[in-house]
């Protein structure tokens, strides 16, 4: 007797709509739309005075490791980003409050993007118990109030196919570029730098941060950098010097991390827990400048 | 007791759940684990950790009911509406009372916690509402066609409702000429 066995991704996903990924119009309405879910202000200078800048790479962080442990949709931890710097451009909050708001914004993130979503029980477990399920679940309705219910922002990654399908490149590099880009908006989204930049800016110097430096490895390129960007820049309508200097910020920040996690790796001194709480996303560990 | 406003068709904040003076898209957590769950159990895992030190749960309470109370008044004024006593109040909207629009039961506030309500809430705002009312008593509101201002909220981040040039159409915005429009048919 034969015995068949059928692994499925236990995840249900929709397919990806054509309609809406080849219609121009869709791209347009997300151009057009993307700044109203951009946080009001720079709320390190004009809003809070117990968080510093440090302390939202640490939550970052840690939201970071917390998605990519609960393997959610890539989408989930830059929304979840979104909600808290909108949040905290609003709210003056003290530090001892910025575990649980990070908690509450993926709870959010996971709900709006995800089929069977992180549960409150399994968030506070993260945040070692110093929570509790009903604590978030009362700062969940806080959160969604100050939002005003508009958690369908618009994030990088809603720009990644529409960018994708308009350049000229080889199908089978597509799902590695796809891949890399996913990884440089995660890492933009630890990055309080570029918490004000639109969505489509981040997106588009992603793609092209992983396009340049997957062309390294080859001996002839398609396209140079130079002309790469130009071509982006018209799709997404962003001014080609911000998209450079964005880029450039990109692969600055993916240098540093890297170095970082190197030289973490190096230092023997540092325990593995430690080592694993370095900032870097673990796709980009593999990633060689 | 539920309220219902046309005014505002097809954006995220359509329909108020009279007992926390919020919208109806359903909050409540996924709180139990499910079946099949394939995610990690995270009892171990070294994410797991307490960043900022310990938690003050009263400091975090008191935090909640002024944040609350202050949605709460924000929402008062915006939609003239007070949402603790559900009175409808002087201003833009016109609000009233429709009989028999019972929302699917799946809508009314259920669930693990709280007891059939949405926990968060002090005891303080959910006075005056019955649990019973939640199944065919409605309201209805319209905008008052003399307001100067537009009704559209920003969907930006919080205190931005001024200066914003555009908003999202919805599908429904296509309906403005089925809307009614009522003058001052207000009951309490």
């Amino acid at each position: 007797m034969e015995l068949l066995c059928c692994e499925v991704d236990p995840i249900r996903r929709a397919v990806r709509d054509r309609n809406l990924l080849q219609d121009d119009r869709v791209l347009q309405n997300l151009l057009t739309i993307e700044e109203r879910y951009l946080p009001q202000c720079s709320y390190f200078k004009c809003v809070q005075k117990d968080i510093q800048p440090y302390m939202r790479r640490m939550v970052a962080t840690w939201m970071l490791e917390v998605c990519e442990e609960q393997k959610c949709e890539e989408e989930v931890f830059p929304l979840a980003m979104n909600y808290l710097d909108r949040f905290l451009a609003g709210v003056p909050t003290p530090k001892s409050h910025l575990q649980l708001l990070g908690a509450v914004c993926m709870f959010l993130a996971s709900k709006l993007k995800e089929t069977s979503p992180l549960t409150a029980e399994k968030l506070c477990i993260y945040t070692d118990n110093s929570i509790k399920p009903q604590e978030l679940l009362e700062w969940e309705l806080v959160v969604l109030g100050k939002l005003k219910w508009n958690l369908a922002a618009v994030t990088p990654h809603d720009f990644i196919e529409h960018i994708l399908r308009k350049l000229p490149q080889q199908r089978e590099k597509l799902s590695l570029i796809r891949k890399h880009a996913q990884t440089f908006i995660a890492l933009c989204a630890t990055d309080f730098k570029f918490a004000m930049y639109p969505p489509s800016m981040i997106a588009t110097g992603s793609v092209g941060a992983a396009i340049c430096g997957l062309q390294q490895d080859e001996e002839v390129s398609s396209l140079t950098c130079d002309a790469l960007t130009e071509l982006l820049a018209k799709i997404t309508n962003t001014d080609v010097d911000c998209l450079k200097a964005c880029q450039e910020q990109i692969e600055a920040v993916l240098l540093n991390s890297l170095q970082q996690y190197r030289q973490d790796q190096r230092d023997g001194s540092k325990s593995e827990d430690e080592l694993d709480q370095a900032s870097t996303p673990t796709d980009v560990r593999d990633i060689d400048l | 007791m539920r309220w219902h406003s046309k005014a505002q068709p097809g954006s995220v904040v359509s329909s108020f759940r009279g007992d926390q003076g919020l919208p109806c898209v359903s909050a409540a957590g996924t709180m139990s684990e499910q079946a099949g769950d394939v995610r990690p159990n995270p009892s171990s895992s070294k994410a797991r950790r307490c960043l900022f030190g310990p938690v003050d749960s009263e400091q975090l309470r008191r935090d909640c009911d002024a944040l609350m109370a202050g949605c709460i008044k924000e929402a008062r004024e915006r939609w003239n509406f007070d949402f603790v006593t559900e009175t409808p109040l002087e201003g833009d909207f016109a609000w009233e009372r429709v009989w028999g629009l019972g929302l699917p039961k799946i809508c009314l506030p259920k669930g693990p916690l709280g007891g059939g309500r949405r926990p968060g809430t002090s005891p303080a705002l959910l006075q005056g509402t019955a649990e019973e009312d939640h199944v065919d008593l409605s309201l209805s509101c319209t905008l008052m066609p003399h307001s100067g201002e537009r009704p559209e909220e920003s969907p930006g981040g919080p205190g931005d409702s001024e200066g914003r040039k555009r908003r999202q159409t919805s599908m429904t915005d296509f309906y403005h000429s089925k809307r009614r429009l009522i003058f001052s048919k207000r009951k309490p």
